[in-house]
């Protein structure tokens, strides 16, 4: 099959094409909304068109027996390993939100009856490997992630490919807070030319008094969109990052909306982008939804972005939308490029340019980087960075 | 004499504006030359020349650096062959951690001269003797370069710089503005530390103060654009008492 003929289909087509009997509500939704197009306003720097016309094989999904290992590996959307221990199976998804945004949401859970449930119910850290080992296929999977109340975890998430073109992948969360939970997710994501295209759709829900930290490290070349939908409940916090390094003709980013339904709830939302070649998108179309019912919200977003090259282009949308008036709420965008001065200034002691420019960048970015605590994972994410943007300079 | 530094007959723009008319300036090996002129002359347009600052244009003449032109080289180029310059105004750079910068300009020098790179725990040394003899603070290892210094802690910061990198010629842009006596003796320690009668020195100042710290050889008029009288050091007390109305072009 291919994407492409979703394309204008009555749900009883979709049905019948994807073989989604029992699912009517599913299937209405993607419809509804329809598959992408470059002119859904999510994927209009994105090339989606592209993405979505090229023909990709299936694979055929085998559950496979879990082996033990200190991490949770994931090869080409199915878990093969995880903690000893640790509760994770496969299993219809149970809840599905019924107003996400995104289609792609729609068809990654129609795409997959079964998701990869992991249950995180203890004070732990575990890192997820995603791997990607075939050509031209489309790989799609979903997880549902749960994070018991009053824990704390912490979860790394990295993405390993071996030398693959052409293949699609298609995942994404749904993530359960319960309440006075605290959950940190820190992605890295480092992609090189013409590997493979990823678009992600999350959702997460934040309940009561629950704390999230979802931060995105993205280096590199190639195309990857991450669509995210976070909703709180009362009390609840989200400290959302993205560090975004573009290069070659990389089109990237984050497209967001983070919905404050309870009371108290507070939002913090943080991008920076760097665009470091000439064919580069950065994306970063960021929604803040204030309901009703959301008095005495805290909302706080902004992006910044430097351009390394003059073609280079950013897409920064911060938007507000509010229906209440008892909130602090701010928001901005801005795009430039590295300082002459302090460009100058590093070369006049000897540094070379390629040199000054990396250390400038680096601490344009260093305030999310060191967000992350632990010092090997900020090691590590730095390390990934510098091999990127040596690579994409020598 | 032996000159390092020769500068001969530079015309150099600002945006649309000529600053430098035609200066002549050799500085010769192993002495302390002060550049004394008023407000507005050029004095620190003629220092980011000699450092190969993007601001400035060469429309006519040559600097010549042990017998090389320089005018085509990069910043990074001329700092790595020896020479540096103490800014009149240091930039902030916030997220770039000081003593990070430092070794890294450092091993950038040590590389050049096929010397071999020191690891921080050795860097770390050498920067500690440095900031003890200045005066500093042992939290300037870990501040970022220059962000949230006072006036004082950026030009003692720039001296330890100069300590660490050793160049040979040394382009001190009012070193001593907005320094109270202490950081000026501090500051004065630091550059006659570095004295060792190879080491050249060029003093910037519109001000004689710092030169009762720092003994010149020779001092050098700068007044609209060019070097219109060169001395030795009695001329300082007769600058102080007539100004540089008096003086003309020789
Ligand atoms: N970036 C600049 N753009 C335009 N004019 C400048 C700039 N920097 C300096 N100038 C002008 O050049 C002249 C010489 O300045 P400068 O070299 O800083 O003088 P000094 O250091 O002797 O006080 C002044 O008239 C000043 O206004
Ligand atoms: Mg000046």
């Amino acid at each position: 099959m291919n994407l492409t003929d979703l394309k204008n289909k009555t749900p009883q087509e979709i049905t019948d094409l994807l073989g989604a009997k029992d699912r009517e509500m599913l299937v209405e939704r993607f419809v509804s909304l329809g598959l992408p197009n470059k002119k859904s306003e999510a994927y209009r720097y994105f090339d989606v068109e592209k993405v979505l016309d090229k023909r990709y094989n299936a694979l055929t999904y085998v559950p496979k027996t879990l082996k033990v290992s200190d991490k949770i590996e994931i090869v080409d959307g199915i878990v093969v390993a995880g903690p000893q221990g640790m509760r994770i199976y496969n299993e219809a998804c149970q809840e599905i939100d019924m107003d996400h945004f995104d289609p792609m949401y729609y068809l990654g859970h129609l795409l997959c009856p079964q998701t990869i449930k992991i249950e995180l119910d203890g004070d732990t850290e575990v890192e997820i490997e995603h791997r990607y080992t075939q050509s031209d296929v489309l790989i799609n999977y979903r997880i549902v992630l749960y994070n018991q109340a009053n824990r704390h975890a912490t979860v790394y998430e990295n993405f390993i490919c071996e030398d693959i073109s052409n293949t699609l992948v298609l995942y994404g969360y749904d993530m359960h807070l319960a309440q006075d939970s605290t959950l940190r997710v820190v992605k890295m994501q480092h992609m090189q030319h013409n590997h493979y295209t990823m678009i992600a759709s999350h959702k997460v829900n934040v309940a009561k008094n629950a704390h999230a930290m979802l931060k995105s490290f993205d280096f590199g070349a190639d195309k990857a969109l991450q669509l995210l939908k976070v909703e709180l409940d009362e009390y609840a916090h989200v400290d959302a990052g993205h560090l975004l390094y573009l290069n070659d003709d990389a089109k990237r980013g984050t497209v967001s909306q983070i919905v404050h339904v309870g009371e108290h709830s507070t939002s913090k939302q943080e991008a920076k982008n760097i665009l470091d070649g000439e064919g580069t998108r950065g994306i970063f179309d960021a929604l803040i939804r204030v309901e009703h019912s959301a008095k005495y919200t805290k909302a706080e977003q902004n992006s910044k972005a430097i351009l390394l090259h003059d073609k280079a282009y950013m897409a920064a949308k911060p938007q507000l939308e509010i229906y209440i008036d008892e909130l602090e709420a701010s928001h901005g965008a801005t795009t430039g490029q590295l300082d002459p001065k302090q460009l100058f200034y590093l070369q006049s002691r000897g540094i070379s340019h390629v040199e000054a420019r990396k250390m400038l960048v680096i601490a344009f970015a260093n305030t999310l980087i060191e967000e992350v605590k632990d010092t090997r994972h900020q090691e590590r994410i730095k390390t990934a960075f510098e091999s990127v943007f040596y690579k994409a300079h020598q | 004499m032996s000159s390092v530094m020769k500068i001969e007959n530079l015309q150099a723009k600002i945006g649309d504006k000529q600053i430098l008319k035609g200066l002549n300036l050799e500085l010769e090996a192993g002495k302390v030359h002060a550049i004394m002129g008023p407000n507005g002359a050029g004095k620190s347009t003629l220092s980011k020349a000699l450092v190969g600052h993007y601001d400035i244009e060469v429309l006519d003449g040559d600097i010549t650096y042990k017998g090389k032109s320089i005018v085509e080289m990069e910043a990074e180029e001329r700092a790595l062959e020896g020479i540096f310059l103490s800014f009149q105004h240091p930039v902030e750079i916030p997220g770039v951690n000081n003593a990070y910068f430092l070794r890294t300009a450092l091993n950038a020098k040590r590389k050049h001269e096929g010397k071999e790179e020191l690891n921080a725990a050795e860097f770390l040394r050498l920067m500690k003797s440095h900031l003890e003899m200045l005066g500093m603070k042992s939290d300037m290892i870990s501040r970022s370069l220059n962000e949230g210094f006072s006036g004082g802690e950026k030009k003692r910061n720039e001296i330890l710089q100069m300590l660490i990198l050793e160049p040979e010629v040394i382009i001190l842009d009012e070193i001593d503005s907005g320094l109270d006596i202490d950081a000026l003796r501090a500051v004065s320690e630091g550059i006659n530390k570095m004295k060792d009668g190879k080491r050249t020195f060029l003093v910037i100042t519109h001000y004689s103060r710092i030169l009762d710290y720092i003994e010149p050889d020779y001092i050098h008029v700068l007044k609209d654009g060019k070097v219109i009288k060169t001395a030795g050091p009695e001329l300082v007390p007769y600058l102080e008492e007539h100004g540089y109305d008096g003086i003309e072009e020789e």
